[in-house]
């Protein structure tokens, strides 16, 4: 989210809820078990299902960016083998500009901030010292 | 038994316990190398878009369940970052 708060002067972003990687009924993962992240979902068979976990996502980490639910039919899915994960950047004329590596090990938001900061520069935090920081 | 079909017995159950062994050190366990077998790589294709290949659209659902709109109409001015993913 960085990376949009950084970015979302230059260029448009928006998420696209695919389908689940690790539901319940499928291949799970530890670190969504009850206990710890509670993120604990069946594989939707609905798009109103699938509209229900995306709102619970974007509600409970106040996700700003724009969002988008692809079909029951996974027609966005399919036409960017986004599954699990994926990053493009789609230039002006409607061409890929960028095409990331599929997820999780080959997502790289970095190389989507590298492209973006050869374009428009990067952008720079400075680091402001909170009032612990100032009595310390 | 023939020898030659013994050995080749025994080099497929060391290829399969080889190619178990590294995939369940991958996916962290051999629970999640099943898993991973079953579930992910079914699904996980690396794709014939290319840099430079045209956008494909696809109609999207906005979350309020309802509206319907196209990806293609949210290509314009700017770049377009897509971030496809999931919850889980």
């Amino acid at each position: 989210m960085k990376l949009y708060d950084d970015y979302k002067d230059h260029a448009d972003f928006l998420t696209i809820y695919v389908r689940e990687a690790h539901p319940t009924d499928e291949w799970q993962m530890k670190s969504n078990a009850k206990d710890k992240d509670n993120v604990c979902y069946a594989q939707p068979k609905t798009l109103a299902q699938r509209v229900a976990i995306a709102t619970d996502f974007t509600q409970r980490f106040n996700y700003p960016l724009p969002f988008g639910i692809d079909q029951m039919s996974n027609a966005a899915n399919d036409a960017y083998a986004a599954w699990p994960e994926r990053l493009y950047i789609i230039d002006e004329r409607g061409r890929v500009a960028y095409k990331g590596g599929n997820g999780p090990f080959k997502y790289n938001p970095q190389e989507v901030r590298d492209w973006l900061a050869a374009r428009y520069g990067q952008v720079k935090h400075t680091e402001t010292a909170t009032s612990s920081d100032k009595k310390s | 038994m023939k020898p030659i079909l013994k050995w080749s017995l025994v080099g497929l159950g060391v290829a399969v316990v080889g190619v178990g062994t590294g995939l369940s050190f991958m996916a962290g366990s051999p629970k999640d190398a099943v898993g991973m077998v079953r579930y992910a790589l079914p699904y996980m294709h690396f794709g014939t878009l290319q840099v430079g290949s045209a956008a494909p659209d696809a109609t999207l659902l906005a979350l309020d369940g309802e509206n319907k709109f196209r990806l293609r109409d949210r290509i314009g001015g700017k770049p377009l970052v897509l971030v496809f993913g999931s919850f889980t």
